[in-house]
């Protein structure tokens, strides 16, 4: 168990903990999604991590991060289409006001 | 061909024919009447020379049915069907205007084959088998108007009572077959012992319900509620016969105590029926005590141990007292009524018939050259020479002189009286049959020797019972005719006129109880029927319980639990509240949760 | 390797200051620069890991993303300055509560298993390139082809979604 290796996964654990603490308390759809972005953030850490320092001749580590990263753009894409329409149709990203799906 | 069939066959063929035709019914009775004559005849003959016809029949295993013709029931089997056919043609004047002649004729004639079956019988299994049917002709043929008031419940009652007294006969006839180990009479007739004892008490018994005697004589006087012609037949010549035939017939089995009893029972008989027809205001009921009366002498000759005078005096009786009742029955269809206080005089609208009557009636009270005087002649005679002389010789002419005193009074009512003219119809027919019994009534005592030389016995002659007996009927007939009956019964009329009811008589000691015990059967049975409907009942209350339980438990069940998933699902809505972080929230926790599950799975594994 | 720890310290502290900046500026503008400054912070962190090609490519992506972010931030928030310093979250303990939870469950897990033998030498930058792109074209042919797919399809679903519903006459509504 090396420091360095503990240093980087409990780094990602804090950028984890604030992601998540974002994507609950945050009312508008952008910071929501700043919010998963954090979380993503943790896993590539977690990754790159892993793959220095238990694997590194396994290139298959960074091949996730890569994917990582792709998932993170179409994330993004879709989630600022959908905010763009919602924006159109009601005039506000609130997901306070959001509640056409209520049961 | 065995003669004893058409004695039985024929009348009862002839029932058959009147039912299935509906036509012709009196003339069809005398058609079977007169077969059955000619048989008894025939079986007479033979029983004079020496032959004896027997007819055995299959019965139960070991016990075969049998009909027998030796000379005394060829003797009875012929008196049978000579009475009933003089009775029939009467009967075919009588009945001349009433609407039911086909049951009238169909049922003269099952009782007359039934009858027959009775005097032939050979064996107790066919004996009480007839024996209870000619039961069931007479509750038919007294209850025959039963439209009227009254015929019922007399038929009921006539019925009840003989019947309980034929639980003596059955009684007896057990002891008697398993004593003797088979059904044939002949046979058991050897019985001794206590068996002859006990059976000896329960055979009279039963002669006592049939014949009328003290104390169940009440039957007879209501009897008279039915026709003539069966009155005179019935109740006065054959049925009532049959409880003296009975005793006739076993005379030989009776030891000497039964035979006190026998004559004792007969006695008291002679004696109180005698006084209630002194009483009476009613012809035909006066003539029903006169039977229940000379039945009495009769089982007094047989307590004397000289069957053959009772069976001689069964003889002329049966032809004086049908001759009688046929008369009574003219005089009914003058006046429209039986009752004393109608017919004053009767007897001088139609002299001739009276002239009929009047012989019959001094026949019965023992007039010489007439059949009657020589039948009392031999009663008194046995009484005498028998080892209770003392006792049974004052019953005998106590009856005798109360034969003469009712007969007397009856002669004085009928003649003295204002004069009425009224036609009869049919009264032809009746004037012919009455004449035939009349003559039989005179003559029969002509026969009386050849019928001793027939059965192997003879009477011994006594002029002291000869002039006894006819003292006896004078007084009696001179006391009748210038004394009125109530007059002579004094302080007794009211207990006469009641039947000398001894408290309240047999009809409070079997028939209320009979009647009572059946309507307890009713309610049972009602009680039953409604228990079973109860029960019915109940299975519908159950079922509809069932329903119910259905309707309300099961479906409310299911509906309740229909209601219980839509509340749940109205609920578990609310967690949808469209707010995407409240989602997230319930997505963080869900993850959460597997996450814990996969840690403790990955660390069980 | 106390370079290499120090950096790995430094960057990630950096990384972990701006993500909470992100949430605790009122102005969106400044959130989203926090946030580039964060994932740009991740990217050096890679790059002390050695993992260059990596660290490069997430310096490169996410400064142009979080660039777009911004001008989004400024398109839809009310208020873009964050000069009204309004209080715009809700369920707040609910969700420090998750948060903190999740942080010491992952810290919990890093700390308490035993990930075996720690690896000293990483391979040198050309032949982790080759390597990857060997990978790339290689084994996970079908990985990306599969993603190459998803991207266009998602552009075009954004793009559909994004795209003013029609009106009657062709005009499109303002």
């Amino acid at each position: 168990m090396s420091i360095e290796l503990l240093l980087a996964l409990i780094t990602g654990a804090a950028l984890f903990g604030i992601g998540v603490y974002g994507a609950l308390s945050q009312t508008n759809l952008v910071m929501i999604m700043m919010g998963v972005e954090l979380m993503l953030a943790w896993a590539m850490v977690n990754f790159v991590a892993f793959w220095r320092y238990l694997h590194p001749d396994n290139p298959a580590g960074q091949m996730f991060v890569l994917i990582i990263m792709t998932v993170m753009a179409i994330e993004m894409a879709v989630g600022f289409g959908v905010a763009i329409a919602r924006f159109r149709a009601r005039g506000s990203v609130e997901m306070e006001e959001a509640t056409e799906l209520k049961g | 061909m065995n003669l004893i069939i058409p004695a039985i066959l024929a009348p009862f063929s002839m029932m058959m024919l009147i039912l299935l035709l509906r036509r012709f019914p009196a003339a069809l009775a005398l058609m079977g009447a007169a077969i059955s004559l000619l048989a008894g005849i025939g079986l007479l003959s033979n029983a004079f020379n020496g032959m004896a016809g027997e007819l055995i029949l299959p019965g139960l295993p070991d016990m075969p049915l049998r009909l027998i013709a030796t000379p005394l029931t060829a003797l009875l089997a012929t008196l049978v069907a000579a009475i009933g056919g003089l009775v029939l043609v009467y009967a075919a004047g009588y009945m001349k205007q009433d609407s039911e002649k086909v049951r009238f004729f169909a049922t003269m004639l099952l009782f007359l084959s039934a009858m027959q079956t009775l005097v032939l019988a050979g064996d107790w299994i066919l004996l009480l088998a007839a024996w209870e049917l000619i039961g069931l002709s007479s509750y038919l043929l007294i209850g025959f108007w039963y439209r009227r008031p009254g015929v019922r419940s007399a038929a009921s009652r006539a019925f009840l009572t003989t019947r309980s007294a034929d639980l003596g006969l059955y009684i007896a006839a057990f002891i008697l077959i398993s004593h003797a180990g088979t059904n044939d009479i002949a046979t058991t007739l050897d019985s001794t012992g206590n068996a002859a004892i006990t059976a000896g008490l329960l055979l009279l018994v039963a002669a006592m319900g049939k014949s009328a005697q003290t104390p169940l004589h009440d039957w007879l006087q209501r009897a008279m509620a039915g026709p003539t012609p069966v009155s005179a037949l019935l109740h006065s010549a054959t049925l009532v016969a049959a409880g003296a035939i009975l005793l006739i017939r076993t005379a030989p089995m009776l030891p000497p105590q039964t035979l006190l009893v026998v004559g004792i029972v007969g006695g008291i008989t002679t004696v109180v029926t005698g006084l209630i027809a002194l009483g009476e205001r009613d012809l035909k009921r006066l003539l029903a005590a006169s039977t229940s009366s000379q039945y009495g002498l009769m089982l007094v000759a047989v307590g004397a141990g000289v069957p053959l005078a009772a069976l001689l005096h069964l003889i002329a009786h049966a032809a004086i007292k049908s001759s009688l009742f046929l008369g009574a029955g003219v005089f009914q269809h003058a006046r429209e009524s039986t009752a004393f206080a109608d017919l004053k005089g009767a007897g001088r609208d139609r002299p001739r018939i009276f002239v009929a009557f009047a012989l019959a009636a001094l026949a019965l009270a023992g007039i010489p050259p007439l059949s009657g005087f020589f039948s009392k002649d031999a009663i008194i005679a046995a009484s005498l020479s028998s080892p209770n002389a003392w006792v049974l010789a004052s019953f005998a002419l106590a009856g005798t002189l109360l034969t003469g005193a009712y007969m007397a009074r009856a002669l004085r009512i009928l003649w003295r009286g204002n004069r009425q003219h009224r036609h009869i119809p049919g009264l032809g027919w009746m004037t012919l049959g009455l004449t035939g019994l009349v003559t039989l009534a005179v003559i029969l005592g002509a026969t009386f020797p050849s019928i001793e030389v027939l059965l192997d016995q003879s009477l011994s002659g006594n002029p002291l019972a000869q002039l006894l007996g006819l003292s006896a009927a004078l007084i009696g007939l001179a006391l009748g005719r210038f004394i009125p009956g109530w007059r002579l019964l004094g302080p007794l009329l009211p207990w006469a006129r009641q039947g000398f009811a001894i408290a309240g008589s047999f009809d409070t000691w079997v028939v209320q109880p009979a009647y009572a015990i059946a309507r307890a059967c009713e309610q049972l049975e009602r009680g039953l029927y409604n228990g079973v409907l109860a029960v019915g009942r109940a299975g519908l209350a159950m079922s509809r319980a069932a329903r119910w339980g259905d309707e309300r438990g099961i479906d409310g069940l299911i509906f309740s639990l229909v209601r219980g998933v839509h509340e749940l699902g109205n609920r578990a809505r609310t967690l949808q509240s469209g707010l995407i972080h409240r989602e997230m929230a319930i997505m963080v926790a869900g993850t959460a949760l597997i996450f814990v599950a996969l840690l403790i799975g990955l660390s069980v594994y | 390797m106390t370079a290499q720890l120090f950096f790995i310290g430094f960057f990630g502290l950096a990384a972990v200051w701006f993500g909470v900046v992100v949430f605790r500026t009122f102005s969106m503008v400044r959130s989203a620069l926090a946030l580039l400054f964060s994932q740009t912070a991740l990217g050096a962190l890679f790059l002390s890991l050695q993992a260059e090609f990596l660290g490069i490519l997430q310096i490169m992506m996410m400064a142009t993303e979080m660039s777009i972010l911004a001008i989004f931030m400024v398109m839809f928030m009310m208020d873009p300055g964050g000069l009204g310093e309004m209080e715009m979250t809700h369920q707040k303990r609910l969700s420090l509560g998750a948060g903190i939870i999740a942080f010491v469950a992952a810290v919990a897990v890093a700390l308490f298993v035993d990930w075996g033998p720690v690896a000293g030498v990483a391979p040198a930058a050309a032949q982790q390139t080759v390597d990857l792109s060997r990978e790339l074209l290689g084994r996970s042919m079908l990985i990306f082809e599969t993603a190459g797919v998803t991207i266009l399809t998602a552009m075009i679903a954004a793009t559909a979604v994004a795209i003013q519903p029609l009106q009657q006459g062709g005009r499109h509504e303002h």
